[in-house]
């Protein structure tokens, strides 16, 4: 049993073949390595196979539930609140919406945020304004908002001054001057949730 | 006597694989969970909802693999010890099935509920586990699929529920794996002979491959439902 590129695969099927580049493949959500047979990967989601030049496999599946990756961005509300020293204050309250980055996400342990990158600086990390408004939208949905080649933000973009932090968990944080505005885009969001990325570009086309 | 039973065996197995089974299922009928299905095999049905990998309590936490908390629950009133033992049946084969060493000190939760029982019960809340995992998205080492095998009173085997249930002498319940074909599980009920099993494990074998060409199909169509949409 093996699956080609683009072609729906299932849990247990095994894929021989894999194209590397320099004894390296990099596989990504969906594979595993197969420990039963050396170069095979096996497949543990259901899902469109993908396969990125010279050497990246990954399934395209479907989920609703998050799972923390190393490197994400994501949005959240701080539940607890912990550790402050005196040399580093940390200025954050039980409630408030953050945008961070996740350091490390060992499956052993607990995964860890931050709000800075390697220079120790905020860019556009950190609290997000009490005054924005954070809903959910599907996983699926933010990573095709987060694609570049989505029109449907920019487009938002030339009717409404806006301010949008998607993160990869699903969360949405969206901050506008109008309180109408906040729940145009946030419904102009949902609705292309149900639609498919083609009638998107159609419909952002015609918004001038 | 004996040579004439097994003769009508043979004859039953060939028809046995003309018939279709009757399986249906919905995904995505829950809002809440992260994988939801309502199954039906024959007049039999389930409804099964999975939550996972999430914070798993500490008393529970396994720090190899995930901890699989299954929740099996009847038609009516609480749990019976009955209904305890189709649990561990559900959960044992969830726990082989599921990748479970991906998400150590994590828990996945599933819950099965009977909405109704025409015999082929345990059979159909582990299908249904199986679709509301596949549903989910969670990592599987394979598919599973369950079937339940009928001896009557007059020595046939079938592999849907007879209509007349005081006929029924035996039951077989065999769960498969999708990669190699083997048995993961096997429950049975009832009075029968090695060559009734024997016959029935292969028969069943050969039934399961048209639960996984099902599943396999309404996953298909589920993936291309939610690209189009």
């Amino acid at each position: 049993m093996s699956g080609g590129i683009g072609e729906l695969v299932y849990p247990g099927n095994i894929l021989k073949n894999i194209r590397s580049n320099k004894f390296v493949c990099i596989i990504g959500p969906g594979l595993k390595r197969n420990d039963n047979l050396p170069n095979t990967l096996i497949v543990t989601r259901v899902g469109t196979l993908r396969f990125e030049s010279p050497n990246t496999y990954w399934v395209d599946s479907l989920q609703k539930r998050y799972i923390p990756k190393r490197g994400e961005l994501v949005v959240g509300i701080v539940a607890k609140k912990a550790g402050a020293t005196k040399k580093q204050k940390v200025n954050i309250n039980v409630g408030d919406a953050v945008y961070a980055k996740l350091l490390n996400t060992y499956k052993e342990m607990e995964p860890e945020l931050v709000c800075v990158d390697s220079y120790f600086k905020a860019g556009s990390l950190g609290v997000l304004s009490s005054e924005g408004f954070v809903f959910s939208v599907s996983l699926n949905m933010a990573h095709r908002l987060l694609s570049i080649e989505n029109p449907l933000l920019r487009t938002l973009g030339k009717k409404y001054k806006y301010e949008i932090a998607i993160g990869m968990n699903g969360k949405v944080w969206l901050n506008c001057a109008k309180t109408v505005d906040v729940l145009k885009i946030k419904e102009a969001i949902e609705i292309a949730e149900k639609k498919s990325d083609a009638s998107i570009l159609n419909t952002c086309k015609k918004v001038r | 006597m004996i040579e004439s039973s097994i003769t009508t065996n043979r004859m039953d197995t060939s028809n046995i694989f003309e018939k279709e089974l009757d399986l249906r299922c919905q995904f995505n009928i829950l809002t809440r969970p992260n994988g939801s299905v309502i199954y039906c095999e024959g007049e039999t049905t389930v409804i099964a909802g999975i939550y996972g990998p999430v914070n798993c309590k500490m008393s529970k936490m396994l720090s190899d693999k995930a901890y699989i908390e299954m929740n099996y629950r009847p038609k009516a009133g609480v749990p019976s010890v009955q209904d305890r033992f189709y649990e561990d049946i559900i959960k044992n084969t969830c726990e082989t099935a599921l990748a479970g060493a991906l998400y150590p000190r994590a828990s996945v939760i599933i819950t099965v509920q009977e909405m109704h029982d025409d015999g082929q019960l345990i059979s159909c809340a582990i299908n249904a586990a199986c679709l509301a995992c596949l549903d989910s998205g969670i990592d599987m080492r394979f598919i599973f699929a369950s079937i339940s095998c009928f001896l009557t009173k007059d020595g046939n085997l079938h592999l849907e529920t007879p209509n007349s249930k005081n006929d029924i002498q035996a039951v077989f319940v065999f769960v498969f794996d999708s990669v190699k074909g083997d048995v993961i599980v096997s429950h049975t009920e009832g009075v029968y002979s090695i060559d009734n099993y024997k016959q029935g494990l292969k028969i069943s074998r050969e039934g399961s491959k048209q639960v996984f060409k099902f599943m396999e199909q309404e996953m298909a169509r589920r993936m291309k439902q939610e690209n189009t949409s």
